[in-house]
């Protein structure tokens, strides 16, 4: 079985948040439900200050700390689906400890107060158990690997967009959008991406071009000291987020 | 039993109904905005996950397990001056963690699958996992122990071993409370394996504050009905442990302020300085709640009064809920892996919901433990410390009231 890693290098991405769309598209997702998200931010100040930007999608660690510390195994890391990190909704509490414990902060509890007016929740009301209902809605639906549109109190994340990568035919290596073989498969942050640059593919097959690429550009995991080891890395400059610095109150 | 419980009078009863309004109120008040907006009516969010409700199952849980620590002292470790508040001490321990326990049910996505799939997925790497094992446990111990004082049995092989079990029950549920923050470190703020010791010694003082408090409000916030043992106990032995707990809180508040106020990190740093010393509501808790109630009690002339112990157990309530509220916020408000992005703290305030849940809760305790007053004779101690006593109106033989 393939483990499923991404790869995005960093001196290619504009920061357009195609990708962002992408998966708000794919996935249903509400606004600020962003599975896949790119942070923006400066580092330095004049006149050496940059603006930098950042993709992040849900690291699918393979330590993860989400997954040690549910207290209902609803969080798991499948290895048979590649290594991604689900949430079963059917087992989920909605205790939020997942969220307390992933150091990326790419988890969500989508029923909260809605990032913007007026409530889509209460614009499109859910049915089948769901929090909501929009006009369009993807029909790939599986509670048990938190894909489709969640029911409240349960926590949703990224899952690679597994509802597509997971038909990809066995001993597939590089799922790259290019290859017309292979496209459906490619989850939609990869296939979106205008300058390319998102990899996704096999890390356990020493050819695929993901591990090609980790090795040629030096590919590194963000927050590596937390141990949970990441299946992202990142490739070329910037690749870490400055620490947190609050301006001054005006 | 006492005739001088004044709660099984109409004082008590009015108590009774009033905070059973109250109760009923906030229930139904949070149950309607629950059902009707879900969570949206907490101000709780995907960057700060947890709020007021689990502050307040927090300072409950540790509450409940800071009175079976204090009940140890008798049952375990022999200082048998405390007899005369253990039977108290353990009923109030098993209603406060009732009372917290519900209001962690309101706040959790999916309260009654909870009952399910944790005993059936046996999840043993999750420190909540266990908080569920030792908590139930430790209801199970404090029901038994009680129930072993209610026939009459202080001292058995049995009795004593059951007690034993109940401390064993409590260090672990509160150390594994301690740990479901202290073993985050993805959280700085909380990361530390001492957080146990600091959780027992907060635990004990939350604990000894509402034992003053609903002892002498037992007994109409006047010693003069009390059995002579536990007067004995109250201007002696118990309001010097209050003060030598209320410093061990204070000194190892100082050291977490100290160590994060030096720490470059500002996952620690900014927290401190930004958040927690920039909030005048955290310093009116420090100060008024804890460092006063300290500098109070180590008056000898002053901690045995009556007034003043009633003041100093109810500012130390206040002072170690806002301990523990701003313990769980503290440790979410530096926005996590959004860097420069990110221009100021997270914000967060307590939704009205979230209040009744700890209005709610607090109503809950009111309830049942004027129920408890009413129905038990929670007063007793073993006979041999009821005739050392040598006073006729207070302690009656252990069997008596039930």
């Amino acid at each position: 079985m393939a483990k499923w890693g991404m790869v995005i290098d960093l001196d290619k991405c504009t920061g357009c948040q195609a990708c962002t769309t992408a998966c708000a598209m794919e996935n249903n997702t509400l606004p600020g439900e962003s599975w896949q998200d790119v942070l923006y931010y400066h580092e330095g100040t004049y006149p050496s200050g940059q603006m930098k930007w950042l993709p992040r999608p849900c690291m699918q660690c393979e330590n993860p700390s989400c997954v040690h510390v549910c207290p209902t195994r609803a969080t798991y890391k499948d290895m048979d689906a590649g290594g991604i990190v689900f949430v079963d909704w059917n087992k989920c509490i909605g205790c939020k400890y997942c969220m307390i414990a992933c150091p990326y902060g790419v988890r969500f509890y989508a029923d909260e107060k809605p990032l913007l007016e007026p409530d889509l929740r209460s614009m499109f009301p859910g049915g089948n158990g769901q929090m909501w209902s929009p006009p369009y809605q993807n029909p790939e639906q599986d509670w048990k690997r938190g894909i489709g549109i969640p029911p409240a109190g349960v926590v949703s994340k990224c899952t690679f967009c597994y509802h597509k990568v997971g038909k990809a035919p066995a001993g597939t290596v590089d799922l790259d959008e290019d290859n017309p073989e292979v496209k459906e498969y490619v989850p939609a942050c990869v296939r979106t991406c205008a300058p390319k640059a998102r990899f996704f593919g096999d890390l356990d097959n020493p050819k695929s071009q993901v591990n090609q690429l980790i090795a040629d550009k030096r590919g590194v995991r963000l927050k590596d000291h937390t141990g949970n080891r990441p299946q992202v890395y990142y490739l070329g400059a910037g690749a870490s987020v400055p620490a947190f610095d609050p301006k001054p109150r005006s | 039993m006492s005739n001088e419980n004044i709660m099984k009078g109409t004082a008590g009863t009015g108590l009774l109904i009033v905070s059973a309004i109250v109760l009923l109120a906030s229930f139904a008040f949070a149950m309607s905005n629950l059902g009707s907006q879900g969570h949206a009516s907490l101000n709780t969010s995907s960057t700060l996950p947890w709020g007021q409700p689990i502050a307040t199952y927090l300072y409950f849980a540790l509450a409940s397990s800071g009175l079976g620590l204090i009940a140890s002292l008798p049952l375990v470790f022999g200082f048998k001056q405390f007899y005369p508040i253990v039977k108290r001490c353990i009923f109030l321990a098993f209603i406060i963690l009732i009372s917290g326990m519900a209001v962690l049910a309101m706040e959790l996505g999916h309260v009654f699958r909870m009952l399910w799939v944790i005993p059936f997925n046996l999840q043993i790497q999750s420190a909540m996992f266990w908080m569920g094992v030792f908590y139930i446990a430790d209801l199970a111990f404090l029901l038994w122990k009680f129930q072993k004082m209610e026939t009459g049995d202080w001292d058995s092989k049995t009795s004593r071993q059951v007690g034993i079990a109940s401390f064993l029950g409590v260090l672990l549920a509160s150390g594994n409370l301690a740990l479901i923050f202290g073993m985050m470190s993805m959280r700085p703020f909380w990361f530390d394996g001492l957080l146990p010791i600091y959780f027992y010694l907060t635990a004990v003082a939350s604990g000894l504050a509402a034992l003053v408090f609903f002892t002498y409000l037992a007994y109409g916030f006047s010693r003069e009905g009390m059995p002579q043992r536990l007067r004995d106990l109250l201007e002696g032995s118990l309001p010097k442990l209050f003060a030598a707990v209320l410093g061990g809180t204070l000194l190892f508040i100082a050291v977490r302020a100290i160590t994060g106020l030096y720490s470059n990190n500002p996952e620690i740093y900014h927290v401190w300085k930004d958040y927690l010393l920039a909030s005048p509501v955290y310093h009116a808790s420090l100060w008024l709640g804890l460092v006063l109630p300290f500098v109070v009690m180590l008056s000898a002339s002053m901690r045995t009064q009556v007034g003043t112990q009633l003041l100093i157990s109810v500012l130390v309530f206040g002072g170690l809920f806002a301990e523990r509220y701003f313990f769980v916020v503290g440790g979410q408000v530096v926005p996590l892996f959004k860097g420069t992005w990110e221009w100021s703290l997270v914000e967060y305030a307590p939704s009205i919901t979230e209040w009744s849940l700890t209005i709610m809760g607090s109503a809950m305790l009111f309830t049942l433990y004027v129920l408890g007053e009413k129905r038990l004779n929670l007063s007793a101690m073993p006979p041999a410390t009821s005739e050392s006593a040598g006073s006729t109106t207070a302690a009656q033989p252990a069997a008596a009231g039930s």
